[in-house]
């Protein structure tokens, strides 16, 4: 079972500089937070979802359809109680909160996907590289990127002890919720158990390969910021710094929103 | 000792929390360039040891720490472990856990890379390891989709491309085939000769330990002996006492009254042809007509593949085109090279996976109709980690599990739970917590639970791996005697002795596809075929097979010889 996000694969999104993607993904972060108004996050939602498709990120995206989906009923729902306006539309929804409440959850939908685009194009160690360059002390760096990979070392271990468990009887697909919750007991005990096993290991290992040995440290992975890098890059915060433009003039609200 | 490059003076530890010493009064010198082999029974005190050579102890895993430990003129107290490891590499034995990259090139990096090596430089070491290890067309691959033996010899790379002055590795082919294993050791072998590396391993294979210059053995944290390879391999009694496997030919020569001991088989064929003795054909011919008598059968097959493949998800085709048929009653031996597809053979029989291709039948049914929880009434599967299942807080309820999940009334579970921990050899530990067993102890819990639900069929992966040898020949005495109760036995193993010693019949797979099967001793004749798939027979077999028949342990050989 494959649970990694990246994609093996030799995209244009792919060949980008690790810092480049990261700050893709940071820009994509402040412009979506910028605007009440749905209308004004359309556009970039469509050039997130661009970057999507060049990165052939569209399997992972579909891989968490069901988080998105959850997310989007309870977000929808969940701003229209907090926000209301003057138009009522019905129960407790008002146009203007209904428009808010899309804005919202849009942000939070392209934020998810924005970070599939970044994981499904950079290696781990890209990004650790990456965040370094950017500034970041190599532990730091190290650290995120280790909560991240551990997310494929669990899962595979979920993978192999929920086969030891189903071959011992254990039916995972049927029962009410509450049934089934209490079906996963025998999972989670093995999954910590070897999970914490698991991690004094790497602790070990990771000091037995000298981490941390010197101050100074070589990268064998390449990294050099290419001509597409700064096309990129300049496209990319020249769009941005239209948007704080915009948004300084006051475009892109939502008129007779009231948040709670 | 001349340079010695590890001194060792009188080392105690014990582990925080516990009041036994882990080491008691270890004193070793070591000298640079050697190749010391450390053995000794579970929870001897060998892991501790090597955790002692580049510092994790004292320094990560805390404890009362008395004595010294010098490796190159540095006392490890005052050092640090990433300080150390720039001399120091250490393989650990759970393979999983250490590698944390991901892909193959990165991991074997990550080591150089702390300690400044320039890129160029780098990239020549990944070369030059992975093709020590045979890993080339891996490198892009994330190491958590390769095989077990896979990811072990990725660990070996991985420390090697550190180019450590002292290599320790804590057994570290467990998961390997013969061949693979016997790789491993001729690089090893060949960097220490052509670099002066120092080589530190535990092993449990003895045969692997023949090529050391020391042997070490050790029992409950304290050295018995240290010696020459010659000098220990030759006390066959005092191995045994330890827990540690003896070799085939020194057994069957001592067995039959010899006292200058040959080791490897050229030496026992050179002995045995100088001594009176001679292999009776009559008897061998009895041996044979015995073995027919008792292999025979003439029922239904209880599990049938027809043409099986199977495809993964990522499109790795793992088995293709299998055809057999296993019998009711028959133990029945799965061996093949690392990634051959075994495990996948395994899982195809109990419903655990669905051929994409083909048809897996349990006593006539079809897998893909019955699923996993209906076969697995009828086919019981041992996973190779035990820590992969268990869950309860007592024996007893572990045991359990499967037949109240059956609905089996609590009268009845309690009489199942009685025999299952009666065939394991665990009555009396009901209310133990499975979790402070040994890893034997778990093992057993784990096979226990399996037959809780009252298989007719039971599937072992890799049930020795791990054990010491007087816990393995427990293990498999134990699945030798559910056989003889009447459960069907497969497992899946790279341990050739288990073969030998415990299978009547052999599926050998190669690239997904059954290139050898017949009776043990049938397969364990074709050392060429075997050579062929990365298999090895056991150092006694060979031995018997040079001299024109094939034995299977030194017992069956001994009854079959005699005076000239």
């Amino acid at each position: 079972m494959n649970i990694d996000f990246y994609i093996e694969a030799d995209t244009v999104i792919h060949r980008l500089d690790g810092r480049t993607k990261i700050l893709l993904f940071l820009f994509s972060f402040i412009v979506l937070v910028l605007f009440e108004d749905p209308l004004f996050i359309l556009p970039l939602a469509l050039l997130i979802l661009l970057q999507s498709s060049l990165a052939r990120a569209w399997v992972n995206i579909w891989r968490i359809r069901f988080l998105l989906i959850i997310l989007t009923i309870s977000s929808v729902i969940m701003w229209n109680v907090f926000a209301s306006g003057e138009t009522h539309l019905f129960w407790f929804v008002d146009l203007e909160s209904l428009e808010y409440s899309l804005a919202r959850t849009m942000v939070m939908l392209w934020m998810i996907i924005s970070g599939m685009n970044l994981l499904s194009t950079t290696l781990n160690e890209e990004l650790v590289l990456g965040m370094i360059k950017l500034g970041l002390p190599y532990r730091v760096g190290f650290a995120i990127s280790t909560s991240l990979r551990m997310v494929p070392t669990i899962s595979s271990n979920i993978y192999t002890i929920s086969q030891a468990q189903r071959s011992r009887g254990l039916d995972l697909e049927t029962g009410s919720i509450i049934e089934r919750i209490k079906k996963y007991i025998p999972l989670l005990i093995p999954v910590f158990i070897s999970t914490i096993r698991g991690t004094n290991v790497f602790g070990m290992a990771l000091e037995s390969k000298g981490f941390g040995a010197r101050d100074d440290r070589t990268f064998y992975l390449k990294m050099e910021m290419e001509k597409r890098d700064f096309i990129t890059l300049a496209f990319s915060i020249a769009l941005m710094v239209f948007c704080l433009y915009i948004n300084f003039l006051d475009f892109g609200n939502i008129d007779g929103l009231t948040k709670f | 000792m001349l340079d010695s490059i590890v001194t060792i003076k009188d080392l105690k530890f014990r582990y925080r929390g516990e009041k036994e010493l882990a080491l008691d009064g270890i004193v070793l010198d070591i000298s640079k360039g050697e190749f010391l082999v450390v053995m000794g029974a579970s929870e001897a005190g060998k892991s501790t040891l090597m955790a002692c050579f580049n510092g994790l102890i004292p320094h990560y895993t805390k404890g009362t720490i008395k004595g010294e430990v010098i490796v190159l003129g540095i006392n490890t107290a005052n050092s640090s472990v990433p300080q150390l490891a720039e001399n120091v590499g250490i393989v650990f034995q759970d393979f999983e856990a250490q590698l944390f990259s991901t892909n193959v090139e990165l991991e074997i990096a990550f080591g150089p890379e702390n300690f400044a090596v320039p890129r160029e430089e780098i990239r020549r070491r990944i070369e030059e390891n992975l093709e020590y290890v045979g890993l080339e067309e891996f490198r892009h691959r994330p190491p958590f989709t390769l095989s077990g033996g896979q990811k072990q010899k990725l660990a070996i790379a991985s420390v090697l491309a550190m180019q450590p002055t002292i290599l320790v590795m804590d057994e570290p082919t467990t998961d390997l085939d013969p061949i693979s294993k016997q790789g491993i050791f001729d690089i090893t072998n060949k960097l220490r000769q052509r670099d002066g590396m120092t080589l530190i391993v535990v092993e449990h294979e003895t045969e692997e330990a023949l090529h050391a210059d020391r042997i070490a053995l050790i029992k409950d944290g304290k050295l018995v002996q240290v010696g020459s390879a010659q000098e220990i391999l030759k006390q066959v009694d005092l191995l045994e006492e330890l827990g540690v496997m003896p070799l085939g030919i020194p057994k069957f020569f001592k067995n039959i009254g010899e006292t200058d001991l040959p080791l490897t088989p050229a030496e026992g064929i050179q002995t045995f042809s100088k001594i009176g003795w001679k292999i009776s054909d009559d008897k061998y011919s009895q041996l044979l007509e015995k073995e027919k008598l008792t292999t025979q059968h003439n029922e239904q097959p209880i599990i049938q593949c027809r043409d099986l493949e199977f495809t993964y998800p990522n499109g790795v085709k793992a088995l293709n085109g299998i055809d057999l048929d296993i019998y009711e009653g028959e133990i029945v031996a799965i061996v093949g090279q690392n990634g051959s597809g075994k495990t996948t053979l395994a899982k195809s029989f109990n419903g655990l996976l669905i051929p994409t291709n083909g048809d897996v039948m349990v006593n006539g049914l079809h897998t893909k109709e019955q699923g996993v929880f209906k076969i697995g009434q009828k086919v019981g599967y041992v996973f190779q980690n035990p820590d992969h299942q268990i869950f309860s807080e007592l024996v007893y309820n572990e045991i359990a599990f499967g037949p109240r999940l059956r609905n089996v009334p609590e009268e009845e579970v309690d009489k199942i739970v009685k025999e299952a921990l009666e065939a394991v050899g665990l009555t009396g530990f009901e209310e133990e917590d499975p979790f402070s067993l040994t890893k034997s102890g778990r093992q057993r819990v784990a096979v226990a639970s399996v037959l809780a639900v009252q298989p007719d069929v039971l599937i072992l992966d890799e049930p020795t791996t791990g054990l010491d040898y007087k816990e393995q020949r427990s293990m498999m005495d134990m699945v030798r005697r559910l056989n003889e109760q009447g459960s069907t036995i497969i497992f899946v193993t790279h341990h050739m002795w288990v073969v030998a010693e415990y299978a009547q019949k052999v599926f050998v797979i190669k690239d997904g596809r059954i290139l050898l099967d017949g009776t043990t001793r049938e397969i364990f004749a074709k050392e060429e075929i075997l050579k062929a798939s990365y298999l090895r027979p056991p150092h006694f077999v060979q031995f018997s097979n040079q001299l024109g028949k094939t034995f299977l342990s030194p017992k069956e050989m001994i009854s079959c010889i005699e005076r000239k």
